[in-house]
């Protein structure tokens, strides 16, 4: 019950985090405890079978365990998101890694939303840590 | 007319271009590499010689604050040096084409080789302070790798480190000397700057800073040491017979054209700026003292290139002695010297290769007579070794006519003492006429048996010498041609005032002619008593040690040697935490002598934070002093968290929200981390050692004591201004980043390039980790078949 | 100016040396983390410390007007991300000495073979 909560706490940090406390590092530590919290109360794989109601492989080594494979790849993700948005602002002339924002007024409900293109290199700096993160538990934990 | 940068840049960065591509280009052209570096010499030279188009300086700046830049100075002097070099060059790569003939590692031999041309061609024309000492210590460099090109000879490593450390030394020297006249430079010049032109053309202003500031001495002492060791002036001369280990292209080359005249070049360089009465005592008398030392030895020198090795000496003692005297004849002696003596002295060492290549051997005492089968050779060897002697109408005759003078005209003004200058440089002559006519003895007189048949030798290593002798002979015939071309222009660069060479045979006699007169007969009445001459200077070389500089050498190596093999097992002992101790105890002394020497004020005024922050620090610090006490690993864990939480309310105290936040979640990670971990691993390590508790806790105080005044030093105080870089950030958050995060801001939009960076330190420790733990099967069989298969070090292993 | 802040700083960069230095290589991962947070408590302190209050947190209020007085950002920015790097050289350092640990069947670095 917990988790979820942690869960949702973590991800408005990230999303708030331009503006009020929070970001990309905050967010993706507070997600890693998140999963943690599981890992810690029941194991590795119940986060395939508990969670996602698959089933589990046994016998494979923690390198081609599911779970790690997906956190490489929220890694993976999370580097090529940054050099992405890093490289996107090349396309328009501006130097690497160069952030912009627009905003937007007459949205509902909200009236004026801001989109900052920061909030995208932020995602990927919240992919990495938690991708690198839960990497570095999970394998330390299956041991 | 200004020369053209891009024309002097090419020139001089050319070689070592073609440095770089020599291994590709040995793949290609195999041992017909030397004529592609004679193709580079040759451009360059042409480059210098006819796109120079007059002399100035020029330049691009490269770091503006310290005024220091790409600047050339194309000068009569420079460019002499310079066409010398490259000229030369061009005969030597042909010549070492043939010669390294079925040689290895020629790749090596020609990359060093071009790249040595480069750095004295950057020496000749280098006008900034910074890029003369790069090309200095280059041309050490390059020299210590010709000289040590037989790798696998135990005496040839040995001469290329006698050089090297002998060089390179006297280039540290150079480089201290170097910062003293910029240092003066900013007071006489109104400004930070390494333009040595610059501090040339107001040399009056530079020598009363100099004076000022009492640096004048010691930056004399210092470059004329450097140029000492460069130019194996007494007592640094030993390293130079020793190089003669080298292949003979090199010899003929580095110590007998160039390298050895960098000292020389630099003191010609530098005699406008520093000339005054302790520089004529000091120069012109260490010129004098060599040039006797280098003749005694050469008459008593016994193998062909060692007496050349010792002549070169001796020759660059004149030059050095010319430059010395503070008088017209001087500087003309030096200029025109160095012109002369690359001209005969380059084709004797390329004649003594012909000797050795072609009879097998180079001692002196077995050869004889080779006239017969070496015709051309030996009348190469005519020309240049009179003029080596110094007899008319030969251009040795010239320079050092101009250096009789110079000292009878010093001598006759001041009188006393300096009647010695003239009577040691007509001594030093005398001899310099007995080694002469000792080395023309290889091809004339009675025949004496080689060991080997002697051959014809092949047109690519008699054409290069027989282009020098033919120089000589112009330069002999026709000198006022040669004054014209770049001599004179030499001569304006290094006088002191006016000068005008006008160099032709005396007409009259006068003092300076009786002088060469004595040497010539002197000579040729000493000569048959040369064995007991020779016998005579063995007896001194042999002496021990406190009168032979090599001596003196070979002590200070093998007692630095002795001292680091004693001295290395106790800091280096392969366990890193010795390391560690070393390192921070060292760093941390050295950090707060610097404090103490700042001598800054430690502001206690008491507390200063609020008692809050002081508890939690506090507590803190408790905390860290029980993770060194604590009895076991999972208390040692437990406490380290206390320490970490206390530093989350430390955040929330300083107004970190984003910090407390983290810091939370973090603590909380590396506490289970641990635990999981620890569970694996065995109990605590405990063995009490009172001794090794003691020194540790004595390097922890220093380091402790190190950051406490580091942090009282350095904090600002309660009432400062936030920093510029600060208030920019806040500034700019909202219109610049639009977020109102300022924390949040910087991470992702100004300082974004940063925070990449970070984020890769994450990855990759997150893949070590995975490495580490999931892949370490395989490291293991990677590592079996390694130890099976032949071991692929690289040829590092000794 | 604060003696307090020097003190803890010091302190703890002396415990972590001392740790540092150990034979057991455990304690030598302590020492790793406690010089971490020293640094971390270096860092702050280098922006200067004034009595924490809501109006210091470094996040402004409104979209433009003026600068108001914030505790200093570009130092939290740097800890920031120097504690997420902290925890990864941590981790690495615990990980390698397990690893170690397997190899030489021994925590003590004066006794290792490999």
């Amino acid at each position: 019950m917990t988790v979820p909560i942690v869960l949702v706490v973590s991800i408005s940090l990230f999303l708030q985090g331009h503006n009020l406390p929070g970001g990309g590092f905050i967010g993706g530590v507070l997600t890693t405890a998140a999963f943690v919290l599981i890992y810690v109360a029941y194991n590795l794989d119940f986060l395939e079978s508990g969670v996602l109601g698959r089933e589990v492989e046994t016998g494979t080594s923690i390198f081609e365990h599911r779970t790690v494979t997906a956190y490489r790849r929220m890694l993976l993700a999370g580097l090529v998101v940054v050099l992405g948005s890093g490289f996107g602002g090349m396309i328009i002339g501006d130097p690497f890694l160069t952030q912009g924002y627009v905003h937007l007024d007459g949205i509902p409900i909200y009236h004026e939303v801001e989109l900052a293109s920061a909030l995208v290199f932020d995602l990927g700096v919240y992919l990495v840590v938690v991708g690198s993160l839960l990497t570095i538990v999970s394998v330390v934990s299956g041991e | 007319m200004a020369p053209d940068l891009t024309i002097v840049t090419t020139a001089v960065a050319l070689p070592f271009v073609a440095a770089a591509l020599s291994p590709l280009l040995y793949r290609v052209l195999g041992e017909r590499t030397g004529y592609a570096g004679a193709v580079v010499a040759a451009t360059s030279f042409g480059l210098l010689a006819t796109g120079g188009n007059g002399y100035g300086t020029v330049g691009a700046p490269w770091v503006p604050a310290l005024d220091v830049g790409i600047r050339f100075t194309v000068d009569g002097w420079g460019l002499l040096f310079a066409l010398l070099a490259s000229g030369i060059g061009v005969l030597v790569f042909v010549y070492s084409a043939e010669y390294m003939h079925g040689e290895e590692a020629l790749a090596r031999y020609y990359a060093a080789l071009l790249a040595f041309m480069g750095s004295i061609l950057g020496v000749a024309l280098a006008s900034d302070l910074v890029f003369v000492f790069l090309f200095w210590e280059l041309t050490s460099l390059c020299s210590f790798v010709l000289i040590g090109h037989h790798t696998d000879d135990a005496e040839s490593r040995y001469s290329a480190r006698m050089a090297m450390v002998v060089t390179v030394g006297g280039g540290l020297c150079l480089l201290a000397g170097l910062l003293m006249l910029a240092a003066a430079a900013r007071g006489a010049l109104g400004g930070v700057t390494f333009d040595l032109t610059a501090m040339i053309a107001n040399d009056e202003a530079m020598r009363a800073s100099l004076r000022e500031s009492g640096l004048f001495v010691p930056a004399l002492g210092l470059i004329v040491a450097a140029a000492a060791a460069k130019s194996a002036q007494v007592p640094l001369h030993f390293w130079l017979p020793n190089a003669m280990v080298a292949p003979t292209p090199v010899s003929a080359f580095l110590h007998s054209a160039t390298m050895v005249k960098v000292g020389v070049y630099f003191l010609g360089r530098v005699r406008p700026l520093l000339m005054s009465p302790e520089w004529v005592w000091l120069v012109a008398t260490l010129g004098l003292l060599t040039m006797t030392v280098g003749a005694l030895l050469a008459v008593a020198a016994t193998d062909t290139k060692e007496l050349l090795a010792y002549s070169t000496a001796s020759h660059l003692g004149l030059m050095v002695a010319g430059f010395g005297l503070d008088i017209v004849y001087g500087g003309e002696a030096g200029a025109f010297h160095l012109l002369n003596h690359a001209l005969f002295k380059a084709p004797l060492f390329l004649v003594a290769g012909i000797v050795a290549h072609e009879a097998g051997t180079r001692n002196l005492e077995n050869l004889g007579g080779l006239w017969r089968e070496l015709p051309i050779t030996a009348a190469i060897t005519g020309v240049t070794a009179l003029s080596m002697a110094g007899i008319p109408p030969l251009n040795g005759f010239y320079s050092k006519e101009l250096l009789f003078e110079a000292t009878y005209e010093v001598a006759h003004e001041a009188g006393g003492l300096a009647w010695l200058y003239p009577a040691v440089a007509t001594l030093a002559s005398v001899l310099t006429v007995v080694y002469s006519v000792k080395f023309l003895a290889l091809f004339f007189g009675e025949r004496r048996a080689p060991t080997a048949d002697v051959h014809r030798p092949p047109v690519a290593l008699v054409g290069p010498p027989a282009v020098l002798a033919v120089a000589a002979v112009v330069v002999s015939v026709a000198p006022q041609l040669a004054v014209d071309a770049v001599v004179q222009g030499a001569v304006d660069a290094t006088a002191t005032g006016e000068a005008r060479l006008e160099v032709g045979l005396p007409t009259h006699l006068s003092p300076p002619v009786a002088m060469s007169a004595v040497a010539v007969f002197g000579g040729a009445a000493a000569y048959p008593l040369r064995e007991r001459l020779a016998a005579g200077v063995r007896r001194g070389v042999g002496a021990p040690i406190p009168v032979r500089p090599s001596g003196w050498y070979d002590w200070i190596v093998s007692t630095t040697e002795a001292t680091s093999a004693r001295f290395g097992p106790a800091v280096h002992n392969g366990l890193l935490r010795t390391y560690v101790g070393w390192v921070a105890a060292a760093g941390s002394l050295l950090a707060l002598a610097g404090f103490a020497a700042a001598g800054g004020s430690l502001g206690i005024d008491g507390a200063g934070v609020p008692l809050a922050v002081a508890v939690v620090l506090g507590v803190a610090t408790l905390a860290g002093v029980a993770v060194a006490t604590a009895a076991s690993h999972v208390s040692g864990v437990l406490t380290l968290s206390i320490l970490g939480f206390m530093l989350a309310i430390f955040f929330i105290l300083a107004s970190a929200p984003d910090l407390a936040l983290t810091q939370l979640v973090v603590e909380t990670l590396v506490l289970l981390i641990f635990l999981l971990v620890l569970q694996r691993l065995p109990s605590f390590y405990s063995e009490v050692r009172p001794l090794a508790i003691a020194r540790d806790a004595g390097v922890s105080v220093l380091v402790g004591a190190m950051a406490f005044v580091a942090v009282l030093s350095t904090i600002p105080g309660p009432d400062a201004a936030p920093t510029s870089v600060a208030t920019y950030y806040t500034e700019q958050a909202v219109p610049g980043g639009g977020g109102t995060n300022v924390v949040n801001v910087i991470l992702v939009d100004f300082r974004a390039f940063d925070t990449l960076g970070e984020l890769l330190v994450v990855t990759i420790a997150a893949i070590a980790i995975l490495v580490l733990v999931t892949m370490r099967t395989r490291g293991e069989v990677a590592e079996t078949e390694a130890e099976e298969g032949p071991i692929p070090d690289g040829g590092d292993s000794p | 100016m604060s003696v307090a802040l020097a003190v803890a700083v010091g302190g703890l960069f002396a415990v972590g040396t001392f740790l540092l230095l150990q034979r057991d290589l455990v304690r030598v991962v302590f020492g790793v983390a406690v010089v971490s947070q020293a640094t971390f408590v270096y860092l702050i302190a280098m922006g200067g410390i004034d009595e924490g209050t809501q109006d210091l947190v470094p996040v402004l209020a409104v979209h433009g007007g003026g600068v108001p007085e914030i505790a200093d950002p570009v130092v939290q920015a740097l800890v920031l991300t120097a504690i997420v790097i902290s925890f990864g050289t941590t981790a690495l350092a615990l990980v390698l000495s397990y690893r170690a640990y397997e190899e030489n069947e021994t925590m003590d670095v004066t006794e290792w073979t490999k």
